[in-house]
């Protein structure tokens, strides 16, 4: 409908004052904020589509209690400058609960907001520790970067058996506490770090870090950043000549890291949060249907938001949508729920916890490599 | 030998800056419009080089395309966005340059998507030579010569031809360039159409070189081209090139020796300051 006309702008008007009468059925509606402009707009339209295609599957199975969710989208471009004036919009229209599908940015600069609103806010995939101490509620479904890079030592040193490693690491706070983690575990696992050497998230050129991973020769290589930095640097290591094996983090999690890098892609593993090879139903279902959905391969970014839209679903079904105290009490109350990631549990400060899916690309496509489920190594911290 | 290696990844890193400055100090000498729209015509050299490379499967096909393609487009951004505003203060070129290149960077977004893409076969890439424990691919060999050929043309058409010496009356005295019959409007499309097939050429290159073509893959190296000139002496040609490859040579030391204190563009600006705290005037001084 176009309103170009001043009365069919009153007529709209007066059709959305109806509409504002609370009635029975009307959708519950749900925040989501992603970066669907700039530089990080690829992770954005992905992370909306897991969203979206958890709403339309809990809608196509009758909604909560007979009706249907609805999500308000709003484009943060994952600046934090953006995410003051968008949590007061979603406040401002009586949200009950939040979505992030963004970066740290933003969603550690809206959860200060929420709570201070009293509103249940999830962080999809945002890693910043600050993001969840803003309180209690303030939930993610994600891994907390320190906690992958613990999955990584032991996979270098349990699964792969190596011991010398030369950390590449991203310098934002995602590759800082990915690189935290991984040095904190480092000696529990007889894994030592030979050299680190770090490079931002503008970078397209390693040629520097390639000459000194030479160098220091090391027997395998852990990799922070995302596919279209990380992608670059991977195939200018292979081309390189670094032969060694590579480990790499969830911001790999994306058939885009294989486009870019191809052939150097190849036998690349991973942490992660999805296992394209699982037996679990939901998240076997969920990659199938996101398939189906959209035409292209499921990605880690898609089902933390599918996940995060199923906790929200599942609280709701107990406590109703309308209540953002109870709804809170129900979130944090959620244990060993299956979902698009895995089988996950909050803990008292709503942090996640779960296994660490371990991918290999083989043929161009991720596959299963191993699973760690340690709860001791993988404990997310409480405080 | 790693220092060796370390000092030659910067020469590369500088001829790339060198393509790229040579076109804002050649807009810079005849306009005084500091060209940060330069980046979008690297960034459509790459693209196109890209597509044609992908689909015709021949690279020299994908820079004889790109060449065209920035060769084109440059001398429209000056007709389109700079000749109307030409009796405005010079920052009034700026913003709009600044509004070309954001307007295109989304305008790319929407056409070749958000992702960036990357070639189908880089054979240029994965064809490496190793001596003395060295290791260079073809890319940058290519680079390197593509600076040397491209740059030694454009010192000979400056000094030997008619276009050039017309170019070089009209950078120190336009009036009377034209007094003495010289087209200062047709020197200045020509300005423009050299400085956007060296940026187009250099965003075929830098594509294959990251092996990644993406919409904001300018931004930067435009914004470092302006520190480049103001190195070089604003203006100054030789100090231009001078300054582009000490540039890349800091940077590729900077990048692992300085990683943990700043990041390469950072490390970019800190010898911008340090060089102008120490010599104001630029490396090799201002242009005549």
């Amino acid at each position: 409908m176009s309103l170009k006309s001043p009365s069919k702008l009153l007529a709209a008007a007066a059709l959305a004052a109806a509409f504002a009468v609370p009635a029975a059925a009307q959708n519950i509606r749900i925040g989501f904020h992603a970066p669907l402009t700039g530089f990080a707009a690829s992770d954005g339209k992905t992370a909306l589509q897991g969203a979206e295609l958890a709403v339309e599957q809990i809608n196509a199975a009758g909604g909560i209690h007979g009706r249907k969710l609805e999500l308000v989208v709003q484009d943060d471009q994952a600046k934090p400058d953006q995410a003051l004036p968008l949590a007061n919009k979603y406040i401002g229209e009586g949200l009950k609960v939040v979505i992030s599908g963004s970066y740290s940015g933003p969603t550690r600069a809206a959860a200060g907001v929420f709570q201070n609103a009293k509103i249940p806010y999830i962080s999809a995939y945002a890693i910043h520790p600050d993001i969840t101490r803003a309180g209690n509620f303030v939930f993610r479904t994600s891994f907390m970067g320190e906690v992958q890079g613990r999955a990584a030592v032991k996979l270098i040193g349990d699964n792969l058996k190596k011991k010398k490693v030369t950390l590449l690491t991203l310098n934002n706070d995602f590759g800082q506490a990915l690189s935290a983690g991984f040095k904190e575990a480092a000696g529990k696992f007889g894994v030592q770090v030979a050299s680190e050497y770090t490079y931002a998230m503008g970078d397209r050129q390693f040629g520097s870090i390639v000459a000194s991973v030479k160098k220091d020769g090391p027997e395998v290589l852990y990799v922070s950043g995302y596919f279209f930095n990380g992608g670059p640097l991977v195939a200018q290591l292979r081309a390189g000549g670094v032969s060694v094996p590579i480990v790499g983090t969830e911001g790999f999690d994306t058939h885009n890291f294989i486009s870019i890098a191809k052939d150097a892609a190849e036998g690349v593993i991973i942490t992660t949060s999805l296992d394209r090879d699982t037996k679990l139903p939901e998240m076997r279902q969920f990659i199938d249907d996101y398939e189906k959905r959209f035409n292209v391969g499921a990605e880690m970014v898609a089902a933390s938001t599918h996940t995060a839209v199923n906790v929200v679903a599942v609280a709701m079904r107990k406590v109703g949508a309308d209540d953002p105290v109870k709804l809170r009490e129900a979130i944090a109350a959620t244990k060993d729920l299956s979902v698009a990631t895995g089988r996950i549990s909050f803990n008292a400060l709503g942090e996640v916890y779960k296994a660490a899916q371990i991918q290999i690309i083989k043929g161009g496509k991720f596959r299963y490599y191993a699973v760690i489920d340690d709860p001791v190594l993988l404990a997310p911290p409480t405080k | 030998m790693y220092y060796v290696e370390l000092l030659l990844v910067g020469l590369v890193w500088g001829c790339t800056y060198a393509m790229m400055a040579l076109g804002l100090t050649l807009v810079y000498g005849l306009l005084r419009i500091l060209h940060v729209a330069q980046a979008t015509v690297f960034t459509l050299g790459a693209y196109v080089g890209l597509l044609v490379a992908n689909h015709a499967g021949s690279l020299a096909a994908a820079f004889v395309a790109a060449a065209l393609a920035a060769g084109a487009l440059g001398p429209v951004i000056y007709r389109l966005v700079y000749q109307p505003i030409l009796d405005k203060p010079p920052f009034v070129a700026l913003v709009a340059s600044i509004g070309v290149l954001i307007a295109m960077e989304d305008g790319f977004r929407l056409i070749f998507g958000p992702y960036g893409l990357s070639f189908a076969k880089n054979t240029w890439f994965t064809t490496a030579y190793s001596f003395a424990g060295m290791t260079l691919n073809l890319v940058q060999i290519w680079m390197v010569v593509a600076a040397l050929v491209l740059l030694s043309v454009f010192a000979v058409f400056a000094s030997r031809t008619r276009a050039g010496v017309a170019w070089r009356a009209t950078v120190s005295d336009p009036p009377m360039a034209e007094g003495f019959g010289v087209s200062v409007t047709g020197v200045r499309y020509l300005a423009f159409f050299i400085a956007s097939v060296l940026a187009g050429i250099a965003g075929v290159l830098v594509g294959l070189l990251n092996n990644l073509v993406e919409p904001g893959m300018g931004a930067v190296i435009s914004y470092k081209g302006l520190a480049i000139i103001v190195l070089g002496g604003l203006g100054n040609v030789p100090g231009t090139l001078v300054a582009s490859l000490v540039l890349g040579v800091v940077e590729s030391y900077g990048t692992v020796f300085l990683d943990k204190v700043m990041d390469r563009d950072a490390i970019a600006f800190l010898f911008l300051i340090i060089v102008l705290m120490i010599r104001p005037q630029g490396l090799l001084g201002k242009a005549g």
